[in-house]
């Protein structure tokens, strides 16, 4: 009994410890899910480089930089403290499934598809691949004066953006 | 692991963190709303109400929020590592003075830090994890500094009621009304081994930049003083004292007939003020961001 016992209590202590050492060594950047869909962070365009292609502000507005990641870059445009518009350029290697609303879309803006997504956003697809996106915050914006907002992006700049090799 | 919008949604709707956020923001212009629905927000953000474009909006946000390296969890485990550690600061001063009577508790009384330096310490650890997580929510911002300092001056804004909170709970109840102005010299005074005094050093030291307990000390000392600088802007333009602030929460919690320093030790002790706000500030993040992406 007392043999069983110890071997009872052998196993369990080595069962726990490889459970532990699994748990809380950092074993965890080895494993997949660390990215975004789990896109190699090489294959997506740093969001850094999208910042200089934004519009600049007019009249009074104000262009805050909110969120920078990779694939990724956000500002919000103000005008006297309050919030008008989220502008935003994403790449869509880690959102493939953004891409299917441009393909039933018939306007363009600047030859690349446009699309309406509810009240408040307006969607551009530019090189297949880059998605600039103005929506709408606080009283709200036109159809028209978010298309004047993306035209205002530097989407010659962004469409000649290559992925790093 | 949960996502941050199940987070978000699990958030108590009536409680005495939520009373005691709601009686603070009296004092700041705007108030807050106690946002614990996830179509709410993502509705809001996205300023339309249909049911496919949320839906979309949520799976993107929860595949962002599962992916490590984008920081979102990242970021949670800091606000609960504060979290878990001011409550147990909390109830070891509570235990000490209710029991300081009692010959055995006494000890417990002689143990607890509550002197003003590690006060202004445990301040400061909030401080930069609040940094600290806003460079894993939002990365850093703009490609000058300041680009990145105009990004963490409208973060703050956002979150006026949030940053009211820490000032009023953190700094004044505890430290009195000169806590901002005092904090400085406060700081100067920290030994490396009084930072191991705090519960919540030793779940954050790895986060924090630099290596060794002196490198961590200067960059609590560094970090905390742009953020001082706001926050002295910020509380004399609303006029914040400790004064007002128990005048505030008197209105949603009841009569208090305690010490300012007996409230900010029952207020770290029963409520999740950091940890609440926080989740719902990275939540509407999450949410900007899967907006713009689906």
């Amino acid at each position: 009994m007392a043999r069983a016992l110890r071997w009872g209590v052998g196993l369990l202590l080595v069962v726990s410890l490889s459970i532990g050492a699994f748990v809380l060594l950092p074993f965890r950047s080895w494993l997949p899910g660390g990215t975004v869909a789990d896109v190699p962070l090489s294959q997506v365009v740093n969001g850094a480089a999208f910042n200089r292609l934004f519009p600049e502000p007019q009249d009074g507005d104000q262009l805050v930089f909110t969120q920078e990641k990779r694939g990724f870059s956000e500002a919000r445009l103000k005008h006297g403290g309050q919030v008008k518009a989220l502008l935003a350029i994403s790449d869509v290697t880690t959102a493939p499934e953004a891409r299917s609303k441009f393909e039933a879309s018939e306007s363009r803006l600047q030859g690349w598809p446009l699309v309406e997504q509810g009240a408040q956003a307006t969607a551009l697809l530019v090189a297949d691949r880059f998605q600039v996106k103005v929506i709408g915050q606080g009283e709200g914006l036109d159809p028209e004066q978010r298309q004047d907002l993306l035209a205002r992006f530097n989407l010659r700049g962004l469409a000649a953006l290559q992925a790093p090799a | 692991m949960s996502s941050v919008l199940e987070r978000l949604e699990r958030l108590p709707r009536r409680n005495l963190t939520v009373l005691a956020i709601k009686g603070l923001s009296t004092l700041v212009p705007g108030g807050w709303t106690n946002i614990t629905r996830a179509d709410a927000l993502i509705g809001d953000v996205l300023g339309s109400s249909d049911p496919e474009l949320i839906r979309q909006v949520r799976a993107r946000a929860d595949v962002l929020s599962q992916a490590r390296h984008e920081g979102y969890g990242r970021a949670l485990s800091l606000y609960d590592a504060v979290n878990r550690s001011q409550k147990a600061a909390g109830g070891l001063r509570l235990l000490a003075n209710i029991g300081g009577a009692l010959p055995l508790v006494k000890r417990v009384a002689d143990l607890t830090p509550t002197s003003d330096r590690l006060q202004a310490a445990d301040l400061s650890l909030k401080v930069a994890a609040e940094m600290l997580a806003f460079t894993q929510v939002n990365g850093l911002p703009g490609d000058s500094f300041g680009d990145f300092a105009a990004a963490l001056g409208d973060y703050a804004g956002e979150a006026r009621v949030r940053m009211a909170a820490l000032i009023c709970f953190d700094a004044l109840l505890p430290l009195g009304d000169q806590a901002l102005q005092r904090l400085d010299g406060l700081l100067g005074g920290l030994h490396k081994r009084d930072l191991h005094q705090l519960p919540a050093y030793a779940g954050m030291a790895r986060l924090l930049p630099g290596r060794g307990d002196g490198a961590h000390l200067t960059f609590l000392r560094r970090g905390i003083a742009p953020w001082l600088g706001w926050a002295e802007g910020f509380s004399s333009q609303l006029g914040l004292t400790g004064q007002k602030a128990v005048q505030a929460l008197e209105g949603t919690l009841g009569p208090w007939q305690g010490s300012f320093k007996q409230m900010a030790t029952f207020l770290d002790a029963f409520t999740d003020t950091y940890q609440h706000t926080g989740v719902q500030a990275v939540a509407r993040r999450l949410v900007e961001r899967a907006a713009a992406e689906i």
